[in-house]
């Protein structure tokens, strides 16, 4: 399961890097974001299903802010500018949750009962299945308006070439916020469903998560988003071998030893396009 | 000196430290976000050398600075293979993988920390400092400073005109892995004690956001970003968080507004009386 | 085809980008002290020639013999050692050095092992390769911008420093990719008497990319002709002119077709 909340993180990042190669720093926060929300307002009463869609929205809005003030400015900038401010940003989040809701491991109630279903000793519980699902769709309805829709043709002109893109008619200035809205929705999405599946949520959660989620993007090779799935899946594996055969203190010298390893050998990842070689 | 005064400016001496060390590959175009994995080296083998051989700090220092230096060579020549974002994923991975290693190393005292005997003080640290700047200003005044901003400006244009573009990045990575070790091992000197947790990637950003915000041009800028980002958060009285967000919301104004960077090399030939006519034409307009 | 005494042999050499050929069994010569052009409609594969010559792209096959030397075989980063220094089409200088420090590197190929790397070129003033390089801007008469940080000089300024960078090499061959674009009537004449002066006086050969037929006219005793990536004439400056191929090359087929009725 936390497998795929890394594959979810890994989509908006390759998202960001395959059409814009931006590496952005923000999505950890946006993640955090999406997953604090959703406490707030399932403790302030708020029905849970409502709960998650204003975190999707509030992850949204906040994508589009960093958006005004990273990438709006990258093509005047040095090479490392929008990394680096989207840097700044994550910063900001996290500080700005920790001011306003303290630093502490806040719980989210239980709110399915004990909605397990029990298939001989299979023990499946009903909100893993139904976020599973969720997110499932949502990668297909994002894979899906990609290669079918004229809007998400124009987006992956920009991935091959903005500056063809834009002879071509592709609105660049429309692409590129929908681009952060997009990566916004998924990041937010990884985190409701981590508030509602490990019902804890504190300001500092997108960052292990987040650098996870990097991991599962540069295994699958980045700009590829079935590849960043891919790499969830293996990162989330790889973690759950680890502590089985050599103890939790080795998880992550494994996973940060296996992603360096992959850069070394094989920087465009598993399943990368050695076109979409990102800059910083 | 006050106990307040000198702890604020042994943080300032390291983290200047720590800014030479982010500011050397930036300059050939790298971004090192694994600098913290690399202090964090210096300072335990710095600390393991002083407590178990008896070794002077003055000695065991800089032997932690080669040490992560070498092991930064050793990395270097594979992940300097890999370009723009992979190179910084790959040191980020590397920090983390270096932290994760230490935590679990039990003859230093794994999860736990590791306890340093030998102590330093603000003197030693300041000369420690000085030392650094000074080596890199040198250094940056000779014809490697200028090849370094040339592999920076045009890879394939300095190649062309002879430049081991290569070796220059690999040279510059190299310095800048045994100056954080340096810096670790400052750091674990004057605190007596060393916990891998605190050399997190946090800290390797907060490092590399300290370069850009001083400006990657010139020799002044990390020395400028290091020291206004140590001291603003204690001129900012308020809890620690506020000082975070008005730290960030600072980094992406100046980031907007000023990319390049507080200072850059045209300023600092500006400062020195070395204005050309030209600069004066252009100012004038 | 191998005219006397060459400095420059293209022997046979092809390029390929894709299944796209660009350079198509190209051979010609360059002799030693002339200056000699390579003409061709856009897209001929003119910079594509310097490209190969310098390194820029591994050639398919053929050889580049400089002096008797395959430097195909040679990596880019040594043919400047082997006396070829090159300028560049939209220039290329390096944005955040300064004028003198842009000259300096050009010295690199003279100066590199480790202690060359270490001199302290900014340091001490007298020192000599810091001595040799402003001297270079004072003789082009570019001593007051010697500090100014080429990324704001005004584009005549740069291609001077451009070309200054590449003499600093001290190169045997220079290769000037159109080295008169953008540059006024009187601009242009002053840089071709420049240019004649410094390779007849130093005994540098020159093969030169213009589209300015008047500027290769004055400046180059013979002339290559590109179309499509191959070799379509050369000789004279004149005889090339009334070369059928060459003129249906830049005028069309139709142009050719009524000269010839």
């Amino acid at each position: 399961m936390l497998g795929s909340i890394y594959a979810i993180v890994g989509v908006a990042l390759t998202l960001s890097i395959g059409v814009l190669k931006f590496l952005n720093f923000s999505i950890p926060g946006l993640f955090m974001i999406g997953g604090m929300t959703t406490w707030v307002l399932i403790r302030h009463g708020a029905p849970w299903p409502i709960a998650a869609l204003s975190a999707l929205a509030v992850g949204a809005a906040a994508s589009l802010v960093v958006e005004r003030f990273t990438w709006r400015w990258m093509r005047t900038a040095q090479e490392f500018v929008p990394l680096v401010s989207s840097m700044a940003f994550l910063i900001l989040f996290e500080n700005l949750a920790v001011a306003f809701w303290g630093s502490e491991l806040q719980s989210v109630p239980q709110l399915f009962g004990t909605s397990d279903w029990r298939i001989a000793n299979l023990v499946i519980s009903i909100p893993q299945l139904v976020g599973l699902l969720c997110s499932v769709a949502m990668i297909w309805g994002l894979s899906a308006f990609l290669t079918r829709t004229r809007l998400g043709r124009g987006l992956r002109t920009i991935a091959e070439d903005s500056n063809t893109a834009l002879l071509l008619g592709v609105d660049v200035n429309r692409i590129v916020p929908l681009v952060f809205v997009i990566s916004g929705l998924f990041a937010a999405l990884a985190g409701v469903l981590f508030a509602l599946n490990y019902r804890q949520v504190h300001p500092f959660m997108g960052e292990a998560l987040g650098l996870k989620g990097i991991s599962a993007m540069v295994v699958g090779g980045m700009g590829n988003i079935w590849g960043a799935i891919v790499g969830g899946l293996i990162i989330g594996l790889a973690e759950a071998f680890s502590i089985r055969y050599f103890g939790a203190d080795f998880v992550d010298i494994s996973v940060y030893g296996l992603l360096l390893l992959i850069l070394i050998v094989r920087p465009t990842g598993l399943f990368g396009d050695a076109r979409t070689g990102a800059r910083a | 000196m006050s106990g307040y005064l000198e702890g604020v400016l042994v943080l300032l001496a390291i983290n200047i430290v720590y800014a030479y060390a982010a500011f050397l590959p930036i300059a050939a175009g790298q971004l090192n976000l694994g600098i913290a994995g690399f202090a964090v080296i210096g300072g335990y083998f710095s600390a393991f050398v002083s407590n178990q051989l008896a070794v002077s700090p003055l000695l065991a220092i800089p032997l932690g600075g080669a040490v992560a230096g070498l092991v930064g060579l050793a990395v270097a020549v594979p992940v300097l293979r890999t370009r723009g974002i992979y190179l910084a994923l790959a040191t980020f991975a590397l920090g983390e993988m270096v932290r994760a290693g230490i935590l679990n190393l039990e003859v230093v005292g794994g999860a736990a920390g590791y306890p340093v005997t030998a102590f330093i003080r603000l003197p030693t640290i300041a000369l420690f400092t000085l030392g650094v700047v000074g080596l890199v200003w040198l250094l940056f005044s000779t014809r490697f400073g200028i090849a370094i901003t040339a592999v920076h400006d045009d890879e394939r244009v300095a190649d062309l005109m002879g430049l081991n573009v290569r070796a220059f990045q690999v040279a510059a990575f190299t310095m800048g892995s045994a100056i954080a070790g340096i810096g670790g091992g400052l750091y674990a000197h004057h605190f007596s004690y060393i916990e891998a947790q605190y050399f997190s990637i946090s800290l390797s950003i907060s490092i590399v956001l300290y370069v850009l915000f001083g400006g990657t041009q010139s020799v002044l800028g990390p020395l400028l970003g290091a020291t206004v980002f140590t001291l603003l958060p204690e001129l900012l009285r308020g809890s620690a968080q506020w000082r975070y967000v008005i730290f960030a919301a600072i980094l992406i104004v100046v980031m907007v507004v000023r990319p390049q960077g507080l200072v850059t090399g045209t300023q600092i030939r500006r400062l020195l009386g070395l204005r050309s006519e030209f600069d004066r034409k252009e100012q004038a307009t | 085809m191998t005219g006397p005494d060459p400095i420059l042999i293209f022997d046979a050499v092809s390029k390929h980008f894709g299944g796209l050929a660009v350079i198509e069994d190209l051979s010609f010569s360059v002799r030693r002290g002339s200056c000699t052009g390579l003409i061709g409609p856009n897209g001929a594969g003119k910079t594509t020639v310097f490209n190969l010559i310098t390194g820029v792209y591994p050639i398919d096959t053929g050889r580049i013999l400089l002096d008797g030397v395959d430097i195909a075989r040679i990596p880019s980063r040594r043919r400047i050692h082997h006396g070829v220094a090159r300028n560049f089409q939209n220039i290329r200088l390096m944005p955040h050095l300064s004028a003198l420090e842009n000259i300096l590197i050009g010295q690199h190929c003279r100066n590199s092992g480790f202690l060359g790397v270490l001199q302290p070129v900014n340091l001490i003033p007298g020192n000599r390769w810091r001595e040799e390089a402003r001297a270079a801007l004072a003789e082009a008469g570019l001593a007051q911008i010697e500090n100014a940080t080429v990324g704001s000089l005004p584009y005549g300024l740069q291609k001077r420093i451009e070309l200054l960078r590449a003499l600093m090499a001290q190169p045997r061959l220079l290769l000037l990719d159109e080295p008169a674009a953008g540059l006024n009537p009187a601009e242009t004449d002053a840089l071709r008497e420049d240019i004649t002066a410094i390779c007849r006086d130093r005994g540098i050969t020159l093969l030169v990319v213009e589209h300015d037929m008047h500027f290769v006219d004055a400046l180059c005793s013979e002339v290559v002709v590109l179309n499509f990536g191959r070799k379509i004439a050369e000789g004279s400056p004149d005889r090339v002119r009334e070369d059928a191929l060459v003129r249906e090359a830049y005028l069309g087929t139709a142009a050719a077709e009524q000269t010839h009725a």
